[in-house]
């Protein structure tokens, strides 16, 4: 006949392997009574231990307890693992269902892409410089060089404003009509007049020209302005530095190609065409892209620079033209629309 | 500008291509904006005369034709029907090149076997020669068509060549005429430019005998020529003449015109002509006078488009001594133009000032070719060179005799100009060493005269057509252009720091925009330009613009919410009702000292909390302000701003049905609120609209960005929940406020976690729920502690909120 010790192993390894096998919560439970419930194996094992001999009773006791409390643990944990799989669905998993989503929200492509421009300025050592879009007729015009009678002056062509208030250092007996800037190159006459060369800064902003609203003209349009002043700066600079940033900009399978131009700020003046297999796809040989050239000696005069010292470029560009460019988009007012699903896509 | 490539050639040799010319054009600076073949379209069509027709042999709807191409007899296969044995079709040979309809690419004529059967060439119908739409079948001839006469000729088209437009910057007024251009390539080539040479009979009779000229403003007018021609026979023009100005886009009109026309073409000076007798002398036995005056205020002149204008004393008229007779350099008039009945023809050819010009055209709205040449600067010095070629080919044209000499006041001719270029001046602007000779050289080629060449510069005289040349730059671009931009090399780009204190905001900016679109956010660009009904809903002040495009566009925005409203609106038109955007941009107030510029942030919500989803109870829930408010919660967090207050306003306003402002300390840092149920209907929102704006600069100064390292806590927390039944006007920072002041040093955070009104709740009263949660740094806190503070809380709800405090 078994002794008690060996009884209370096996009531231990039936008991451990009941739990083992309980699938679920119920089995659980019913193992649990069967074993530790108040009728169960265990408790009439505690009262068969008065009827032993009292020298066995320590250890038989001891054993009891040591095998309760392993029980007890184990039952914790099968039970904690079984809740976890019945708060789990009893169904199999659809894998293909569509997940709950989270949606980013989307920056502006104008956004994306001045971005994109800044970065590769600055890789070269180009800081953002800004200026007010509200201006007057000397920092967009005068300053840079524009002849006073200049179509681009007239009021069919420049927005301005009604009511003009006189500005607080304006030199006295100068009309400064308030106007909105028509180009972002009024602010290198800002910075420049402000600090000494040399002088690099690129000027990402809106503008404002006089033209009904097509697929091709808004009245608000934004551009970006490069300048980069400095003794010995040449040509070349200048078409070093395009180069570069619309390699990065368009890819580097641009090519670049700079035509004589007119501007009243800069001379030499160019324009920028380039193409591309994009370009060529479009049935174009060539698309205009930037206006750039050497300050004109005349702005360095008017800003206090001295023309026999210092030379520099100034080039600036539609922003809405690249990403027009860059992302086949056929019509400027969709930047403006801001329909949602014009805006996921980028 | 448009110019053809024979005109072109009548001045200068050059064995460029039609497309080798645009590429040069375009590189030293003429923009080749189109450029089309005159006659050459039908090059190898020729009208042919179909022989015999007969099925094709393995094919029902073709046919096998012989064809006479006048040449010979050759196979065509042909799908047309609607011709037979006898007719008179164009024929394309092989080689030749159709442009075909318009849209499609140009295809060319090939020999081939069409279904087992040789065909020789094509039969057209007029849509594949684009003439017409017309596909239906082949363009039939009449019977009078001579058979191999190429198409072009029996169309009457004039010969092959190529017409540019040019565009032409407007600081290079001499590149609007023929010469001028002539004058590029001659430069660019070094073969010589060659001007029609001129002689003129000797005359007959003083021009000075028959006209005087008297300026009155020789600002406006510093030089007037005037030459006569007796006896001409007005008519129509010679075909070269005629075709040369229809080339080119002009109305032919009759030979006298013509001619003034083309010289204007030809050399950029343009030219007028009166009927003599038409001028009114003062008396009957003056001599009549051409005077150059100021219009008189509120005169009236009909011009050559038969139109009254009514003048203004700042206008220039030429006049006789009875009554004005052209506006000067725009347009002639009605009564002294030339008609059927002229035959002395008084010609004029004249330098205006350009400002003038341009004013007069601008304000009478009128342009011309004239008034485009002259505002932009004319030559003085080729007035009377001008004058005698015109002279010359009226002559030719017209017939008539010539009166002796010309009449030209030039009271002032001006200083020839002169500039010196420092060639190591040129290399240091350019980036690439030019030598000396080759730079003097392209200034010669240019016909810029040298007055003075040294080893170091050279110093030219600027002739009287180029305007444009003022300084030594002027020069270098000349070098550079002649020298070709496109051998200059590109330098590697030099790198140093730039500075400007803008450069770290822009980065702000972009912190901000990056943040925005991590909490869901999609970024739009609004339109500055609003209307003003529009940006009065804000009740901000507005500046407004003097010349607005359209009421549409009228003022500038004092705010970005209108801007979102209009973005709101347009999604919603289009079925896009979930929306979460924002805008970054800059507003325009009106200031004491002038319009003031600000940055701000707009947020706007409405429609779906989430994206579509298959179950779940919260997947119909609508976005509120609370989301909003979690959002600007969350970014205030992210960016570093810290104590901000929600202050409900009292009264609806015209934009928010109910609204509180943000307050940071003493400064108003933004608003937010549900939009007006009204507006929202107007709008065409499904849901309730969300509006927040906040403004950016103040944000951003007063943010706190910084970061420290906190240590973790090493201690267990405690937490202790209390629900509480207080006055509906009891708000959530009037507890805060409560728990702040009863400064419990242990207590570590508090979290509303349920506000409920109905069951169980008065009315007037609302339930709120909070978590408080206890931490000691040093220690583990005792349940005993951590009671006795709550409880000295739960006290001062009751006390100071009226709270029913559920145990």
């Amino acid at each position: 006949m078994a002794t008690f010790l060996e009884q209370v192993e096996t009531i231990r390894q039936a008991a451990l392997a009941e739990l083992g096998q309980a699938a679920d919560l119920a089995a659980l439970e019913q193992a649990r009574v069967n074993h530790l419930g108040v009728n169960g194996q265990f408790t009439s094992l505690m009262k068969q231990l008065g009827a032993l001999p009292k020298e066995e009773k320590p250890a038989a006791g001891k054993l009891i307890n040591q095998a309760k409390v392993e029980l007890e643990k184990i039952l914790g944990e099968k039970r904690a693992d079984l809740e976890l799989k019945a708060s789990l669905p009893k169904e199999p998993t659809d894998f293909t269902l569509p997940g709950r989503r989270r949606t980013l929200g989307k920056l502006h492509p104008l956004t994306q892409v001045t971005e994109d421009i800044v970065r590769s300025f600055r890789k070269l050592g180009f800081v953002v410089a800004d200026g007010p879009e509200i201006e007057d007729e000397y920092h967009c015009f005068d300053a840079l060089n524009t002849p006073a009678d200049h179509p681009a002056r007239d009021s069919q062509d420049t927005f301005y404003l009604a009511a003009p208030a006189p500005a607080p250092n304006a030199a006295p007996g100068t009309p400064k009509r308030q106007l909105l800037r028509t180009h972002t190159s009024s602010v290198q006459i800002r910075v420049m007049k402000k600090q000494a060369p040399p002088v690099r800064i690129i000027v990402p902003g809106r503008v404002y020209r006089r033209d009904n609203a097509d697929a091709t003209h808004n009245p608000t349009f934004h551009q970006i302005e490069g300048l980069y002043v400095d003794r010995n700066v040449t040509v070349g600079d200048l078409k070093g530095t395009v180069d570069f940033v619309f390699r990065e900009l368009l890819g580097a399978d641009v090519k670049l190609r700079f035509r004589p131009h007119y501007f009243s700020y800069t001379e030499p003046s160019y324009e920028i065409d380039f193409t591309s297999p994009l370009v060529r796809k479009m049935g174009k040989d060539w698309l205009e892209i930037a206006g750039c050239g050497m300050v004109h000696p005349q702005v360095f005069e008017n800003v206090g620079y001295d023309p026999e010292v210092w030379t520099g470029w100034a080039f600036g560009f539609g922003i809405e033209r690249i990403a027009m460019i860059r992302y086949g988009i056929n019509d400027i007012r969709l930047f403006y629309e801001n329909d949602v699903r014009f805006l996921k896509q980028f | 500008m448009k110019v053809t490539l024979n005109w072109l050639k009548n001045y200068v040799d050059f064995d460029w291509s039609p497309e080798e010319l645009k590429e040069r054009l375009t590189l030293l600076g003429l923009e080749v904006e189109g450029m089309g073949k005159i006659g050459g379209d039908f090059e190898g069509v020729v009208v042919a005369q179909v022989i015999t027709c007969e099925k094709h042999p393995n094919a029902d709807k073709l046919t096998v034709c012989r064809v006479n191409d006048g040449q010979g007899e050759r196979q065509i296969v042909c799908g047309a029907k609607n011709f037979q044995a006898g007719d008179k079709v164009p024929l394309a040979l092989p080689g030749c090149t159709l442009a075909g309809p318009a849209g499609s690419p140009p295809f060319t004529i090939k020999v081939g076997k069409i279904r087992g059967v040789d065909s020789y060439g094509m039969m057209c119908s007029p849509k594949e020669l684009g003439l017409a739409e017309d596909a239906s079948g082949l363009m039939l001839l009449p019977a009078d068509a001579r058979v191999g006469q190429g198409f072009a000729a029996f169309l009457g088209r004039a010969g092959n060549d190529v017409v540019y437009d040019l565009e032409v910057t407007p600081n290079r007024p001499d590149l609007n005429s023929v010469i001028g251009i002539a004058r590029e390539i001659s430069a660019l080539t070094g073969n010589p430019l060659k001007l029609p040479g001129i002689t003129l009979p000797a005359g007959a009779g003083r021009v000075q005998e028959a006209v005087g000229v008297r300026i009155e403003d020789e600002e406006a007018c510093p030089r007037y020529t005037a030459r006569l021609i007796r006896g001409v026979k007005v008519g129509p023009s010679p075909d070269w003449l005629k075709q040369s100005l229809e080339k080119v886009g002009l109305r032919s009109i009759s030979n006298v015109v013509d001619v003034t026309n083309y010289v204007m073409l030809e050399c950029g000076q343009p030219l007028h002509a009166f009927d003599y007798h038409l001028l009114q002398p003062q008396a009957a036995q003056a001599l009549p006078t051409i005077v150059i005056r100021r219009a008189g205020e509120g005169e009236k002149f009909t011009t050559l488009d038969n139109q009254e204008r009514q003048l203004t004393s700042q206008m220039l008229v030429i006049a006789d001594e009875c009554r004005a007779i052209a506006l000067a350099g725009v347009m002639g008039g009605q009564n002294s133009e030339i008609n059927e009945k002229t035959v002395d023809v008084l010609l004029e050819s004249a330098a205006f000032k350009p400002q003038s010009i341009r004013a007069t055209s601008k304000k009478l709205e009128l342009r011309s070719d004239a008034s485009y040449r002259f505002e932009r600067g004319s030559d003085i010095g080729i007035c009377d060179w001008a004058s005698q070629r015109a002279a010359q080919l009226i002559l030719e044209t017209a017939g008539g005799q010539l009166a002796e000499g010309v009449v030209d006041a030039f009271p002032r001719p001006p200083q020839s100009k002169e500039i010196t270029l420092r060639f190591a001046r040129t290399d240091q602007l350019l980036g690439v060493a030019i030598p000396a000779a080759e730079q003097a050289g392209y200034l010669r080629k240019l016909e810029l005269a040298v007055v003075r060449e040294e080893a170091s510069s050279v110093t030219v005289r600027v002739p009287t057509w180029r305007v444009d040349l003022k300084r030594e730059a002027d020069l270098i671009e000349e070098v550079g252009r002649l020298y070709g931009v496109d051998k200059i090399p590109s330098t590697a780009p030099k790198c140093s720091a730039g500075a400007n204190e803008f450069d770290a905001v822009h980065d702000q900016y972009a912190e901000v925009r990056r943040l925005l679109a991590g909490l869901g956010l999609d970024e739009t660009q609004g339109q500055t330009l609003l209307p003003e009904t529009g940006a009065r809903l804000t009740g901000k002040d507005l500046v407004c613009l003097q010349n607005p495009l359209s009421s549409d566009m009228n003022v500038l925005r004092p705010s970005l919410l209108p801007g979102l409203l209009d973005a709101l609106q347009r999604n919603l038109n289009r079925k896009n009702g979930d929306l979460a955007l924002f805008e970054l941009g800059r507003v325009f107030l009106p200031g004491a000292h002038g319009p003031r510029e600000g940055r701000r942030l707009a947020l706007a919500l409405t429609g779906s909390r989430s994206p579509l989803f298959w179950t779940g109870t919260e997947r119909e829930a609508r976005l509120d302000l609370h989301d909003l408010k979690g959002l600007i919660e969350e970014f205030f967090e992210q960016i570093g701003i810290r104590g901000v207050n929600y202050v409900r306003r009292a009264e609806p306003t015209s934009l928010y049905l109910e609204s509180a402002e943000i307050q940071l300390g003493k400064y108003l840092l933004g608003e937010l609120g549900w939009l007006q149920p009204a507006l929202a209907r107007k709008l065409d929102l499904r849901d309730s609209g969300l509006l927040a704006e906040l403004d950016l600069d103040l944000l951003l100064a007063r943010r706190n960005p910084e970061k420290s390292f906190k240590a973790l806590p090493a201690f267990p927390s405690i937490r202790r929940d209390v629900a509480m039944l207080v006055p509906e006007e009891v708000t959530h920072d009037a507890v805060l406020k409560l728990v702040k002041q009863a400064r419990l040093q242990s207590l570590e955070t508090v979290s509303l976690f349920d506000v409920f009104r109905g069951q169980n709740v008065p009315a007037g009263q609302k339930s709120l729920a909070y978590a408080f949660i206890y931490r000691h740094a040093e220690r583990t806190l005792t349940d005993q502690e951590v009671n006795e503070a709550h409880n000295r809380l739960v006290e001062q709800f009751k006390q100071q909120l009226h709270a029913t405090v559920r145990e």
